[in-house]
């Protein structure tokens, strides 16, 4: 037996968006990159839309190949 | 076989004096008129609609009533949702009454906890999206910034274990409070309060300028002896609330000014919203000269060329000269031979 690979895709992007996010602020921090405020909102509105549109995606159920 | 009759009793008529008696009854009790919203007459949910039936009055005047509302408070809006959700309807149940029946069957303390639950959690994310800009204000950017990477990792890998979504309300608050925070250049790092500095000589003026991380700073340079051929270089730097920059009439004010989200008064130019920058006085090189380097990250810059405006004008909202900026853009233009 043996279980089908199961991702979660909705924390799996999410994760992704937030971790985007946190290099922009990283970049922004560290001097590398001088992000307005409108571009940085600009990203967020991204990143909380595509968490917003994988929410609405049907969660696979697990399914066991006996 | 013995057939026996079999006799009914005789059906009793209604007479006309039963009728009148029942119509006696009912008029004792007349049934209560019910609320419901009108499924016929309705804009969103019919509430305005059914309230007029209800009332015998045009539905237009509690649909200016509710509209009215939002601008006092929103009292109106509150009870619109409320009636929306458990008033039925006078046809198919929609939406809001399904909605309102699932609250019902779940029982009134049951739906007080989801609506308490569901206030806390929004304090809650809340103040941890301001905790993260608060960190990222007084330098902890970098920081903040890891500890964002490393939650969106995490999450990534525990969606092959499962998922867990119970920490993405979470990760996006810090991500919002921390992404704000690092774009406007927030830099709390200059106290909290209220400064107000009124330098006699230029010497009393500190080399880096005047800084302020949350609160009021004003600096009023009016008490300066401006000599004919001075160009005083001034940095003003504040996180968040309200910086005033005063200066007399006579003094060109020239050198740029950056509110990151706000509002902007800068010698009678005024302007709000996301990055508003100003360059005043554009490459005038008249004296008496103020080259100035202003910036707010949240709230409202204002400089003002003026030798009467009051500095006791805290708060947001209009300055002293909002009505009418011309007499500052006159004296701005005067003062730097651009006008």
């Amino acid at each position: 037996m043996r279980n089908r690979l199961n991702v979660d895709i909705l924390s799996l992007g999410a994760g992704a968006a937030i971790a985007v996010v946190g290099a922009l602020v990283l970049v922004d921090s560290a001097g590398g990159l001088d992000l307005s405020l409108g571009w940085m909102a600009v990203a967020l509105t991204a990143a909380v839309g595509a968490i917003l549109v994988l929410s609405g995606i049907p969660r696979v159920p697990e399914r066991r190949d006996d | 076989m013995n057939d026996t009759p079999t006799t009914e009793p005789p059906r009793e008529e209604p007479t006309g004096e039963d009728t009148t008696e029942q119509e006696a009854i009912t008029g004792q009790m007349p049934q209560p008129r019910r609320l419901t919203r009108s499924s016929s007459d309705r804009m969103l949910a019919g509430v305005a609609g059914g309230l007029g039936r209800y009332f015998g009055v045009d539905p237009v005047v509690f649909r200016i009533g509710f509209v009215l509302s939002l601008f006092f408070g929103g009292l109106g809006a509150l009870a619109y949702l409320l009636l929306a959700v458990f008033v039925p309807t006078d046809g198919d149940p929609d939406r809001s009454q399904r909605f309102g029946a699932r609250l019902q069957g779940l029982g009134i303390w049951r739906a007080l906890g989801l609506v308490a639950i569901a206030i806390v959690a929004f304090f809650g994310l809340s103040a941890l999206a301001a905790l993260a800009a608060f960190a990222v204000g007084l330098g902890w950017g970098v920081p903040v910034a890891i500890m964002i990477i490393a939650i969106g990792a995490l999450l990534a890998i525990a969606a092959f274990r499962g998922g867990a979504r119970w920490l993405i309300l979470p990760a996006v608050a810090l991500a919002i409070g921390g992404g704000v925070a690092a774009a406007s250049d927030l830099d709390l790092r200059g106290g909290i309060g209220e400064r107000e500095y009124h330098p006699v000589g230029v010497g009393s003026i500190p080399a880096d300028g005047y800084r302020l991380g949350v609160g009021r700073l004003v600096v009023d340079l009016r008490d300066l002896n401006w000599q004919k051929h001075r160009a005083l270089p001034l940095k003003v730097s504040l996180g968040v609330g309200q910086a005033d920059v005063f200066v007399p009439r006579r003094v060109c004010v020239t050198g740029t000014t950056h509110v990151g989200a706000g509002e902007s008064e800068v010698v009678g130019e005024r302007n709000d919203g996301v990055d508003v920058n100003h360059a005043p006085g554009g490459s005038s090189r008249a004296t008496p000269r103020l080259n100035l380097d202003a910036s707010v990250d949240a709230g409202q810059l204002r400089v003002i060329n003026s030798n009467t405006a009051e500095v006791d004008h805290p708060g947001f909202g209009p300055g002293p000269f909002h009505e009418n900026t011309a007499p500052q853009r006159a004296a701005e233009a005067g003062a730097c031979g651009t006008g």
